[in-house]
């Protein structure tokens, strides 16, 4: 029953920039002509030495095409054409690419070509309708942007589920909700929600998350999707009044939403679920490695350094086992176990797409992968109002996918 | 942008309480973390103070501004004010502190509705009052107007004793940070003349 819910699931990648529609995409016009599918190879050789492609490395030479009768047709790109000519007017071919075309009686037309290389794979999708295009994902290889396995897709929407039910835990009001995952061993590193009336001090929070991930993970499948469809699949599509506790969607309210209170005995306007989660996975960190000296801090940091840039599969994958019961590491296995350097590695899941301060909080402890459901048109800063994903200068960046939630 | 350089002559007022965030920035750097150190002022007294703890917590937020932030709402909790209070104070306070604030600071400073900021040296590669994104500036807004409140923005001036704030964060890096793979705060050398 579960499993039929879930293939409502999708996860979209959102990219570094936002995505351009394929009529707002740049293109420039190209000469190109049905070839002889024999003659392929010929016609690439020869047109890469007259007429390269030289700032247009992602267009490919060649499309096939089915024709009307199914059967594969080849066209190739002869030349790039100015913008004013036509079909009709190819006097301006260079002389031997004009040629090439009279000695293989080629009629040559004009397509358009994208001009600057997809930056996504729904992109790219959009590109190859006009001509087809190559399509390189980012250099910084985080896994899940070219798409997500079966079993991968499962996990995060199991993750998901843990953080959507966080986010209903307070009762009536709905909070944002925030939940640290180590993908390598499919572990939950901390929990968060929103605080921002519910400050307690820093001793207070100590003892009840420690508990949480693990009752959490146990829950995983009875929970099910059954009771999500309280989060309408637009969010304004519900009344707004149902989201007014969720910090990031409206992070200047707190003077405005006074909520009973008349002191400001728990108030903390930036505990936000981000920012609580991250504070709990720095206190497990100090709890877990307590008292490192320094020079065992800086070999471990490199050698972080040198697994980050690859695959976070590198990690020591020990107790799988354990992990799967919904368990919570036990004591000595984790202290053996390599130290992350701040949350290097880590997921996070969050109902709403974070604000600005959050999400550069997650930059900052470098946090590979953010899932969120929900957009956040007012102060969102993954995409909404800002995309802290796409700003090149800061020194750390994460990939950003939003997970749609089944109706 | 909207940040002035430090071509405009500052007060001996705002000499004094930047100092003040350069000594809580030598106390970071005392204690091998990244030499960023701040001041809240309201009414012309100093009300908390902050630098940077991201190495002793492990939480890479525990910039200058949050600790002293963190300060403020704990005592005023103690004293039992009222949100509208908090709020009151909050719109009257100074901040100064020695780097330009990230990104997250400057967006916490304008969740709180802070008054204004005086800051040391620029920051190429995080700031958020003006060298990555403005959000001093109050015209940031989304746009979706209606009861949701919007960004508030906050006077911003930069420039202010630039040149110790760098030479302390150099004397960091130099010395090396053990802890992070990159440089956290940019080393801005040219700060002086932003």
């Amino acid at each position: 029953m579960v499993n039929e819910k879930t293939e409502l699931w999708q996860i979209i990648h959102i990219p570094d920039k936002p995505p351009i529609s394929p009529a707002e995409q740049p293109t420039v016009n190209a000469f190109a002509s049905v070839i002889e599918p024999k003659l392929a190879n010929t016609f690439i050789r020869r047109l890469n030495q007259i007429a390269p492609l030289e700032n247009l490395r992602h267009v490919k030479r060649i499309q096939k095409r089915n024709d009307e009768k199914g059967k594969n047709q080849l066209s190739v790109i002869l030349c790039l054409a100015s913008e004013t000519e036509n079909d009709k007017q190819s006097n301006n071919l260079p002389e031997n690419v004009q040629e090439l075309i009279n000695s293989y009686q080629l009629s040559p037309f004009i397509t358009k070509v994208c001009k600057y290389a997809a930056t996504s794979r729904e992109e790219w999708e959009e590109q190859c309708k006009l001509w087809p295009t190559s399509y390189h994902p980012p250099t910084y290889n985080i896994n899940g942007i070219t798409g997500f396995g079966e079993e991968d897709s499962q996990s995060v929407f199991d993750f998901m589920k843990v953080a959507v039910d966080l986010a209903k835990s307070g009762g009536g009001l709905m909070v944002n909700a925030a939940v640290i995952v180590d993908p390598s061993v499919q572990q939950i590193i901390a929990t968060g929600h929103d605080q921002i009336y519910s400050w307690h001090n820093k001793t207070g929070t100590e003892n009840s998350h420690l508990k949480k991930p693990a009752s959490f993970a146990s829950n995983l499948n009875s929970n099910g999707a059954s009771h999500l469809t309280v989060f309408p699949n637009n969010l304004h599509n519900g009344p707004e009044r149902l989201y007014v506790g969720v910090s990031c969607l409206s992070p200047w309210q707190w003077c405005g939403q006074q909520l009973d209170m008349e002191t400001s005995c728990y108030l903390h306007p930036l505990r936000h679920a981000a920012i609580v989660a991250i504070e709990s996975s720095a206190e497990r960190d100090r709890r877990l490695f307590p008292g490192l000296l320094h020079t065992e801090k800086s070999f471990e940091v490199e050698s972080m350094q040198s697994s980050c840039a690859g695959s976070p599969a590198k990690r020591q994958k020990t107790n799988l086992a354990n992990v799967e019961d919904g368990k919570e590491l036990d004591a000595h296995s984790e202290a053996t176990s390599v130290r992350p350097y701040l949350c290097t590695g880590y997921d996070i899941y969050l109902v709403w797409e974070p604000c600005t301060m959050c999400a550069m909080a997650l930059v900052h402890q470098r946090i590979r992968r953010i899932f969120y459901a929900f957009p956040n048109p007012n102060a969102g800063a993954l995409g909404s109002v800002h995309r802290l994903q796409g700003e090149k200068s800061l020194n750390h960046h994460y990939a950003v996918f939003r997970v749609v939630l089944p109706q | 942008m909207e940040s002035q350089g430090q071509g405009e002559v500052c007060s001996p007022e705002t000499l004094a309480y930047m100092e003040l965030a350069i000594e809580q920035a030598k106390h970071a750097l005392d204690c091998l973390e990244v030499p960023v150190g701040c001041v809240m002022v309201e009414s012309g007294n100093v009300i908390a103070s902050g630098r940077n703890r991201t190495t002793e917590t492990r939480n890479a937020t525990r910039h200058a501004e949050m600790e002293a932030i963190d300060v403020l709402l704990e005592q005023w909790q103690k004293n039992g004010l009222s949100v509208s209070e908090v709020a009151e104070i909050f719109s009257k306070c100074t901040l100064y502190v020695t780097c330009e604030p990230c990104i997250m600071c400057a967006a916490a400073l304008s969740i709180l509705g802070i008054k204004e900021v005086y800051y040391g040296c620029a920051n190429d590669k995080f700031g958020g009052c003006g060298s990555i994104l403005s959000l001093h500036s109050s015209s940031n807004q989304p746009h979706n107007s209606g009861e949701v409140a919007q960004g508030k923005g906050f006077k911003c001036t930069g420039g202010i004793m630039a040149s110790e704030a760098v030479s302390l964060l150099r004397c960091f890096y130099e010395q090396g940070n053990p802890n992070a793979p990159k440089p956290h705060r940019s080393v801005t050398l040219q700060a002086t003349h932003n």
